[in-house]
């Protein structure tokens, strides 16, 4: 597991990232609203690596879209988004749109049609050079093609189209392109999932070395623990639109906070394996398009009792580690 | 050149398609009850011998098969019979009407594509807003209205203002050139604007919902990540996606006009071909009406044909 | 993306139940409903018609092409006729050969879609074929040859539209019984040694049947409109009075210049509403049944901000 940065090293600095009292709704057209995202902070520092972990639908990647204000026009956020101290949230898509691909960049899930069918992967390269003034004409191809190189794909391979290449090799791309305009801040949507596993390893491998080399600050979604346990230090754990647990890697995976994290990391038998966890935890998720009555977790948790028939509130355990659960302040009768 | 094969299989496969045309319409028009020697001698009683000399002339006494033979023949050489109306080679006739037909379809149509994709993408761009509830109930409107109703109402509102029968003003005799432009176009206005109207609500439905289709697809997130402006991934991704259905349903629906046109050049009284279709039918002139037929379905293969062809340079994911 | 489509397929009330799938749709599409309303009035008025028309249909009861007036709302047609009686049985007509001809090709298209989609291979092959072929022939043109050969009579143009009109219905079905085949209860039902009949009734077309409801009010509203096209082409059954009939009447008894624009522009009205209602219909029921799943990544509404919630501000 990579090295949390040392003490003294960039140290007392603003975090690079700050997410306050995060909400996300989703207008449900006549039928309510589903409460997607329910009071999430988080804080990121420079070159740091973040997990943010969780089932499908529990708001992760709605998290994540939101940071770069990526919300559909059914949405409606509130909280505070401050990148380097400025609020970006607050003006809505229009102010965040200057931060875009600058200063945060995102890679979604390759296996989809995240890059355009009709147009060559190094055009879309230029496009993203073009459009932040990094370069131009025939600089900016010179450029893409070293971006590529940088990724491991011959520059060569700039003037084929999405589908003549691998589905490794498009992740590839996404994650050259999303380089272009040298972002602070990384976000990585699924980057593995539904790609073949020894792929799978190598795009791990690139991001690791890729966020090394130009000391990136990654958010890594996704519901597979050891892809997590690879790249990052830090892990958050979201359940029903909030956050669960939060703090190191190494102390949630030690010491859970939370019967769900606890379950989440006994689920996947060996961290150190590539295979696909399987979540096989019983039950499902609650509804999000009401409100919800006491813990989240409380019909699946194994542990519950009866101070769980109220919203638990993330609380200090230890040095950087929170967890919201009412197991952590019981009294031993 | 990429896909040579694919190119050449789609045409193997509309020739084919014509064969198949040409022998329905034969099989129509020959086996049809009572028709050919009943019509052609346009004698109701004619005696026996007459009918038979009739009969040999036109080479009715041989077999079916030998019949088809003849005719695949005579089209080949591009004979496609005598108008019984006025012993006209039908060709002939075809190919003015065709000439007449052409502009009045071609601005009509021309008038639908460009309106039908401004409506179309405003439409899906701006989604669940009352502009897109306008546009698509215009849309929908002029969709459902019957064409030949639709063009009898322009004539109500019109009358007056722009001519409402023929193409030409007859007593215009030998007229300068831009007089008789003008003339022209004033009688094609209504005509174009029925079919454009006509044309233009389905277009409006299928470049929305071509859009709104491009719309959710992912390489828009991105496009939108990356912090390109709206209209600039309207323009540059959404559209240039989208209009690979868009082209190919609008050459599509281009193959069926011409027939359209039967309902709007007899409401205007426009001398094409589709009006020739219309006295056809009314003078029961079969060589005309199986001559008009022919060239009606041909085109919507071609326009099949076409389609195919120009989806495939579109769409760079195609290659067998 | 995932919430969004979690939030998509949350159940509603209603179940999955075919009549519930029904009633949902027609409840989201307030329009639909209004539509659907509007055709079984039609529909009622159709049925009711020798009870409910003011006016005898044969007699004249005015002046050839006389205005409107209270005892007349619609006033009268080319033979002294009440409109308002014209259009209630001209709407019979044109709902009864609207009706029986996408019977006829929901028929034909129906079984060819059945047995293409479960037979597969070469049948699915010949049948496409098939298919395309008809696709390629002008159905108005088509319909008027043999609408011209073999004479006009409501039987006739009902089976030549119905013959043209079935090709999207099977191609429609022909998609629906191919992924229903590939379903787990099916292949258990052939392994246990059904017959393909058997299950083809039992299994398949349960699953079928709504689209094939929905595809065919979709159908309805073309023949609706093929038939005004052949009614105006004056191809269509003399003795009988269709919505169509009433606009060629007239049309050749020239009504425009007469200035009787309401023989003509009520009974398009008409053909129009009805048209739009089935399409309307069943345009509905495809979206229930194949629900758009697809958040609009771009539109000109972006997301909205609220004031700050202040629920759990725990931050560290």
């Amino acid at each position: 597991m990579p090295a949390l940065p040392a003490p003294g090293a960039g140290t007392v600095s603003a975090p690079l990232l700050q997410i306050e009292d995060l909400h996300v709704w989703f207008d449900l057209d006549g039928r309510g609203e589903l409460h997607a995202v329910q009071g999430v902070n988080l804080s990121l520092e420079p070159g740091e690596r973040l997990g943010l972990v969780g089932e499908s639908g529990c708001g992760k990647t709605t998290t994540a879209l939101a940071i770069m204000g990526l919300l559909p026009s059914s949405a409606s956020a509130s909280g505070r988004i401050l990148l380097e101290g400025q609020d970006i949230l607050a003006g809505g898509e229009e102010a965040m749109r200057p931060h875009r691909w600058v200063d945060i960049a995102i890679v979604f899930q390759g296996a989809m049609n995240a890059l355009n069918p009709v147009r060559t992967v190094g055009q879309q390269i230029v496009e993203a050079l073009e459009l932040h003034n990094r370069a131009s004409g025939a600089a900016a191809r010179r450029a893409s093609g070293e971006l590529l190189e940088s990724v491991g794909i011959p520059a060569g391979r700039a003037a084929r189209y999405p589908h003549e290449l691998s589905g490794g090799m498009r992740q590839r791309s996404a994650i050259a392109m999303a380089l272009a305009c040298d972002p602070k801040v990384l976000i990585a949507d699924e980057p593995t999932t539904a790609l073949d596993v020894m792929v799978q390893a190598q795009i791990l491998e690139l991001l690791d070395g890729l966020c090394k080399e130009y000391g990136l600050a990654l958010i890594l979604v996704t519901h597979d623990l050891p892809v997590v346990s690879q790249l990052c230090n830090r892990c958050a754990v979201m359940y029903a639109g909030e956050i669960v647990e939060r703090g190191p890697l190494e102390a949630i995976y030690h010491t859970p906070g939370h019967p769900y994290s606890r379950m989440l990391f006994a689920a996947s038998p060996d961290l150190a394996d590539i295979d696909e966890p399987v979540l096989s935890i019983a039950g499902a998720p609650p509804r999000l398009d009401r409100p919800i009555e006491g813990c989240p977790f409380r019909p699946r948790c194994d542990s519950a009792f009866d101070a769980c028939g109220v919203r638990p509130r993330l609380e200090q355990l230890a040095e950087d580690h929170d967890a919201a659960c009412h197991l952590n302040s019981r009294v031993p009768a | 050149m990429r896909g040579t094969d694919y190119v050449l299989k789609r045409v193997f496969f509309a020739i084919v398609t014509v064969w198949v045309a040409l022998t329905i319409n034969f099989v129509l028009f020959r086996l049809a009850p009572g028709t050919a020697v009943t019509n052609l001698s346009r004698v109701p009683h004619a005696t026996q011998q007459l009918r038979h000399a009739l009969e040999v002339e036109f080479g009715l006494d041989k077999s079916k098969w030998q019949q088809y033979v003849i005719y695949l023949k005579q089209l080949a050489h591009g004979n496609l019979g005598i108008s019984y109306a006025n012993q006209q080679p039908v060709s002939t006739n075809l190919r003015i009407a065709l000439i007449n037909t052409l502009p009045m379809v071609t601005v009509g149509t021309a008038f639908a594509i460009v309106f039908g994709i401004f409506t179309g993408v405003i439409a899906a761009w701006r989604r669940r807003t009352k502009t897109e509830g306008l546009s698509v109930s215009t849309a929908l409107a002029f969709y459902a209205m019957p064409t030949q109703w639709l063009g009898l109402m322009l004539i109500i509102i019109f009358a007056g203002i722009f001519p409402t029968a023929g193409m030409t003003n007859e007593f215009l005799l030998n007229p300068p050139f831009w007089t008789h432009a003008r003339d022209l176009a004033s009688h094609m206005f209504l005509p174009a604007l029925t079919l454009g109207l006509t044309l233009y609500g389905e277009y409006t439905l299928i470049v929305r919902s071509a859009m709104l289709e491009t719309l959710g697809e992912d390489y828009i997130l991105t496009a939108r990540a990356k912090g390109l402006k709206p209209r600039t991934i309207v323009r540059k991704h959404a559209l240039r996606n989208a209009m690979l259905p868009i082209t190919t349903l609008i050459a599509l629906s281009l193959g069926y006009i011409v027939a359209g046109a039967i309902l709007i050049e007899s409401v205007f009284s426009w001398p094409g071909i589709g009006r020739a279709v219309y006295e056809a039918v009314l003078q029961r002139d079969y060589p005309m009406l199986q001559g008009a037929f022919l060239v009606l379905t041909l085109s919507v293969i071609f326009f099949n044909l076409v389609a195919d062809l120009v989806y495939f340079r579109l769409d760079p994911r195609i290659t067998e | 993306m995932s919430e969004a489509t979690f939030f998509v397929e949350a159940p509603a009330e209603g179940g999955t139940s075919r009549r519930g799938l029904v009633l949902r749709t027609l409840r989201n599409q307030r329009v639909a409903l209004g539509a659907a309303l509007f055709l079984a009035a039609c529909v009622l008025t159709a049925i009711l018609a020798p009870w409910i028309a003011p006016y005898p249909l044969h007699e004249q009861v005015g002046p050839v092409f006389g205005g409107l007036s209270w005892q007349h709302p619609l006033g009268l047609d080319d033979g002294g006729i009440d409109m308002v009686t014209l259009l209630i049985w001209g709407m019979r007509v044109s709902l009864v050969v609207g009706f029986a001809a996408t019977f006829v090709s929901m028929v034909i298209g129906g079984a060819v879609g059945v047995v293409a989609g479960y037979f597969g291979g070469h049948t699915d092959n010949v049948l496409m074929r098939i298919t395309d072929y008809f696709l390629v022939i002008p159905d108005v043109p088509l319909m008027i040859v043999v609408a011209a050969i073999w004479g006009p009579s409501l039987f006739h143009i009902i089976i030549v539209i119905g013959i043209l009109l079935w090709t999207s219905t099977a191609r429609v079905i022909r998609a629906q019984v191919k992924s229903v085949r590939e379903r787990v209860y099916v292949k258990r039902a052939r392994a246990l040694g059904a017959g393909h009949a058997r299950i083809v009734l039992r299994h398949v077309l349960p699953q079928v049947a709504p689209l094939l409801v929905a595809s065919t009010v979709l159908t309805i509203a073309v023949a609706i409109f093929d038939e005004t096209a052949l009614a105006f082409l004056g191809l269509s059954d003399p003795s009988t009075i269709s919505l169509g009939s009433i606009m060629e009447h007239a049309f050749e008894r020239a009504a425009i210049s007469t200035g009787a624009w309401w023989a003509i522009v009520p009974p398009g009205v008409l053909v129009t509403l009805l048209i739009l209602a089935c399409s309307l219909i069943g345009g509905a029921l495809e979206d229930a049944l194949n629900p758009r799943l697809r958040v609009a990544h771009l539109s000109a509404r972006t997301f909205r901000l609220r004031p700050l919630v202040g629920r759990g501000k725990d931050a560290l």
